[in-house]
């Protein structure tokens, strides 16, 4: 038992003196609780987490050569508990309406534990919670900014390790500058040649060297229309839309819409659009079918050829919403705490009343088979959609539209194909933008998108490709809704933003119904659900917080190869002092303690403690014992030396007789 | 072949009747006889700096004949030869032959009285003697008898007509003392002792020489601590680091100390040395061979840095 105990037990660790490192302990709890202010939008508790923390680590700093006490451990244990109950009632029943109770948590443990940071594995224990607390606001974060904090947490850990691990043993920091030198060197070079190497996509070509700070991530404010970016309020019970105006565009913010858990990641579809006038889109068609809450599968059209199954996705809506349920399409049945649901011409359902924070709604839908392959058999446009003169409308298309449509589409030999090759057309010549120049008076949008910015958002692309195909004979329709998001791993759920708001076309295929397809530069052309497979096999990449390509990248584009630097210079830190710490690690070869040995010394100190004078440094064992009168004092002394002096520990079972004898 | 070895306690044994026979004759001064019998175990030679009278060459004598050595006295004055100490080849008439004569060095335990007096040639020969252990007369070395245990007297009030010994030669000694002034009763003592004759007539040895050089090896066993040995160099860093030090300590300084600790842990049956002995013999080991600056005492300074330089931590990492 004894020697399973011993198994487990870890080795003492030193009591930590440095009043420097224990600031940087605190400050690296600071860095991780401004990433929750920062990124969760979450005050009281992280505000009141670092003032109680500070006054932890005092208390902790004057009380380091002292015992634990029995009730004060117990009390730490009880608060500890009462942060547990927090973040379950918070999460459960949002009692506290927290947004981050995890980060919450997370915070309180290094509050509360911050009065118990006795040793140097305390305070690296209290450095990791501050990391887990930066981990949580990066599954939120979503710019440079998080990278500084990140930085900022790092410089707080090394300097912890510096001040406390080599002003203990009084060793001087020396940087190794030929190894920072080469690794600076080398990641810079590396650098450069990734950037050369990396294939740019034609679809976001890359800027020219302009030299600015990234500002893409300034934006914070409201949009246009909260709730659903893409549509003007228009005086609908239901908050939704009837229309999408193409000359205005409200900007789109990071902050979260809704929650998805889902079993693929698909396009959650909203509304639907068929006619296009000057620029803006309605929907023609009012036929709506009235439905109880729960629609089950057999209310609903039949499930499509071959499909692959169903998956189950649940959303939990964030903010007030129009009545809209976004929904992967094709439904097979869903459920919506509402009084009842509405489902219009376009295979959306609506509910009666706003969507509001908090409601959550679950949807099963199909896996459509749609491949290349199974939609080039598909059969000849024989038979055609209900009102198929409305998504044969093309409205005011200019007649080089026209051509163009036709140009692209001439030598494709099937229908499918003629679909794929004027997707592929848009996304390899246009490039993708937010920042669009307002539309100039009296021009189409769709016009002016294609021969003269030739740069645009979702919309532009979706509307443009729409029409194109309808002058080509192709029926097709506006779909509006979001993307599926980020997947966050710590809730197991994507994250829809309001920049995840997203249009693209449905075009009609007589044996496969309306089949999801998007133009917008960078997303497969073919937008139908993929297969789970996919989304689980990108999931070792998602562990990682939000190491998105995109945003990374199109800074790049717009600052050039200069971004590399600060990544290049931080590596290279990193690279040194592990290379320092390696060295320094293969010189000082640790040396385990011998049995007996940490129970004298502790022993020994807890022996002068109770005889009311510490022996000072430069006393002897002996000549401190001398100046004092105690017999056990003498023993013990005499042990002292045997174990300092001449490797002879006693036994733990002697130490242990000698530790009964001092109360 | 068997060997066997010392145990500290034993040890211990040996050299308590070796002091206690010394006693016999010497009144008092236990801290000086202790330092000259480590000396000796320790294998070095040792430095007693005291006036005429103070009973140096009794001691010496009286360590001589407790441990049953020979013992030579060597009376150094200006006109000594190195020939006069290590002895010389005389021609013998009777065979025709020249036979090697052997100084008074050929000893175990030689006293180099007043050896300030003697010219600097025949003190470095002297020197090397005590440094090799050995002599090379007229081209044949002949290796000294262990053990070999040189005990020089120098007068320090009186400089005229005197050759101090230069840092360098010094600092072959393991050890200097002071016999220091004797107490009234240790004076009283003495001249009781001495009312009907010499005791040292009637000393007898009490360990064999043979059982010194096993206290040598006794002493080389034992053991000095990694934390011992970063002590020391602690304290010649801190001597090296005072002002008033001109000459700091050599690292034979150090060895030395180390030594000495080490012989001195025997004396309480220790087989480890602990830094209370190597505090003990910080000045008697270091102050004859520090030069100093001004009127600065080597010996106080010592005691102030023994003082202040912390004994390394108790767990060593």
């Amino acid at each position: 038992m004894a020697a399973v105990t011993r198994l487990f037990r870890l080795p003492p660790s030193p009591i930590e003196s440095s009043v420097e490192g224990r600031l940087f302990v605190f400050a690296g709890f600071a860095v991780a609780v401004l990433a929750i202010v920062l990124y969760g939008q979450d005050y009281v508790v992280p505000i009141a987490g670092v003032l109680v923390a500070a006054a932890g680590h005092v208390v902790s700093y004057r009380e380091r050569n002292s015992r634990r006490t029995f009730w004060r451990q117990t009390l730490l244990a009880t608060l500890v508990f009462g942060a547990l109950f927090y973040v379950l009632s918070d999460s459960a029943l949002a009692l506290f309406g927290g947004i981050l109770p995890q980060a919450n948590f997370a915070i309180l443990l290094v509050a509360i534990t911050s009065f118990d940071l006795k040793t140097r594995r305390n305070c690296y224990s209290s450095m990791w919670i501050s990391l887990a607390i930066l981990y949580l606001a990066a599954v939120y974060a979503w710019d440079y900014a998080f990278g500084l904090l990140l930085v900022g947490w790092t410089f707080c850990l090394a300097a912890f390790w510096t001040a406390s691990h080599l002003r203990r043993n009084e060793a001087a920091f020396r940087l190794p500058a030929r190894a920072v030198a080469v690794a600076a060197v080398v990641a810079l070079f590396s650098g450069v040649v990734w950037f050369v190497v990396t294939p740019q996509p034609s679809g976001a070509p890359v800027s020219p060297l302009v030299v600015s700070l990234p500002n893409f991530t300034s934006f914070k404010g409201d949009m246009e229309s909260p709730a659903l970016p893409l549509v003007q309020i228009a005086g609908d019970p239901t908050g939704a839309t009837s229309s999408v105006d193409l000359h205005y565009r409200g900007r789109l913010g990071d902050s979260p819409v809704m929650y998805v858990r889902t079993g693929a990641p698909a396009y959650w579809r909203g509304l639907v659009f068929d006619t296009y006038r000057d620029g803006v889109w309605t929907a023609s068609i009012r036929d709506y079918q009235q439905l109880e809450p729960y629609v089950p599968p057999r209310v609903l059209p039949p499930a499509p050829p071959d499909n692959l199954g169903t998956f189950v996705q649940t959303f939990r809506v964030l903010r007030d919403m129009p009545g809209v349920i976004s929904a992967a399409y094709p439904v097979e049945s869903l459920y919506a705490p509402v009084s009842g649901l509405r489902e219009d011409a376009y295979g959306t359902f609506h509910t009666p009343e706003q969507l509001r924070a908090g409601q959550t709604y679950s949807v099963v839908s199909y896996l459509p088979n749609l491949t290349a392959g199974v939609l080039r058999t598909d059969a000849p446009l024989d038979q055609l959609p209900d009102h198929f003169l409305t998504y044969s409308d093309v409205g005011a298309l200019s007649d080089r539209a026209i051509a163009l449509a036709a140009s692209v589409t001439r030598d494709q030999p099937t229908y499918f194909d003629k679909v794929m090759a004027l997707t592929t057309y848009l996304q390899t010549n246009y490039r993708y933008t937010l920042d669009l120049p307002p539309v100039p008076s009296g021009r189409d949008p769709v016009d002016w998108f294609l021969f003269d910015v030739k740069t645009g958002y979702c919309e532009q692309f979706a509307t443009a490709e729409t029409l194109l195909l309808r002058s080509q004979g192709i029926p097709a329709r506006l779909a509006t809704g979001y993307a599926t998001g980020d997947y966050d791993p710590v809730l197991n759920q994507a994250v829809v933003r309001e920049r995840d708001a997203h249009a693209w076309v449905e075009v009609w295929f007589p044996r496969h119904g309306w089949v999801p397809v998007d133009p917008t530069p960078g997303v497969s052309p073919l937008a139908a659900t993929q297969f789970p497979s996919h989304w689980a096999a990108g999931g070792v990449a998602r562990l990682l917080p939000h190491l998105t390509v995109g945003a990374p990248a199109s800074a790049l584009g717009s600052i050039g190869a200069l971004a590399l630097l600060p990544a290049a210079l931080g590596i290279a830190v990193v690279v040194a002092v592990l290379y320092a710490w390696l060295r320094r690690r293969r010189w000082v070869a640790r040396r385990r303690p011998q049995p007996g040995e940490v129970e004298l010394l502790r022993l020994y100190e807890r022996l002068q403690r109770r005889l009311g004078r510490r022996r000072a440094p430069p006393e002897t064992p002996l000549e401190y014992q001398r100046s004092i009168e105690s017999a056990l004092l003498e023993e013990v002394t005499r042990a002292v030396n045997e174990g300092a002096y001449a490797r002879r520990w006693p036994e733990p079972r002697r130490v242990r007789e000698m530790a009964q004898r001092i109360s | 072949m068997q060997e066997v070895s010392l145990q500290p306690r034993r040890a211990a044994e040996l050299l308590e009747r070796v002091e206690t026979n010394v006693h016999r004759v010497i009144v008092g001064k236990d801290r000086v006889v202790r330092l000259a019998l480590a000396g000796l175990v320790a294998g070095g030679h040792i430095l007693l700096q005291d006036l005429p009278g103070t009973g140096k060459t009794m001691l010496a004598r009286a360590l001589a004949t407790s441990v049953g050595g020979t013992f030579r006295r060597i009376q150094c004055t200006p006109d000594l030869l190195p020939s006069d100490i290590t002895g010389s080849s005389v021609f013998n008439q009777k065979d025709l032959t020249f036979e090697f004569v052997p100084g008074p060095i050929f000893a175990h335990i030689v006293l180099a009285d007043e050896v300030n007096r003697t010219t600097p040639r025949t003190q470095s020969a002297l020197l090397e003697a005590m440094g090799e252990g050995q002599v090379t007369v007229e081209g044949t070395t002949r290796v000294l008898e262990r053990p070999f245990f040189v005990v020089a007297t120098q007068n320090p009030a009186e400089f005229h007509g005197t050759y101090p010994l230069p840092e360098s030669q010094l600092d072959r000694f393991v050890l200097a003392a002071e016999m220091g002034p004797p107490t009234d009763a240790e004076a009283l003592e003495v001249l009781a002792r001495r009312e009907h004759g010499d005791p040292i007539a009637e000393l007898g040895a009490v360990i064999e020489i043979q059982e010194v050089i096993e206290l040598q090896e006794a002493c080389l066993r034992v053991v000095a601590a990694p934390a011992i040995r970063s002590y020391l160099v602690a304290l010649l860093q801190a001597v090296r680091a005072r002002s008033e030090v001109l000459l700091p300590a050599s690292m034979r300084a150090g060895v030395y100390l180390q030594r000495a600790a080490q012989a001195w842990a025997l004396f309480e049956g220790r087989d480890f040395v602990l830094p209370d002995d190597v505090k003990l013999l910080a000045v008697p080991v270091l102050a004859h061979r520090l030069g100093m600056r001004g009127r600065a005492k080597a010996a106080d300074m010592l005691d102030e840095v023994v003082s202040t330089v912390p004994i390394p931590p108790l767990r060593q990492h």
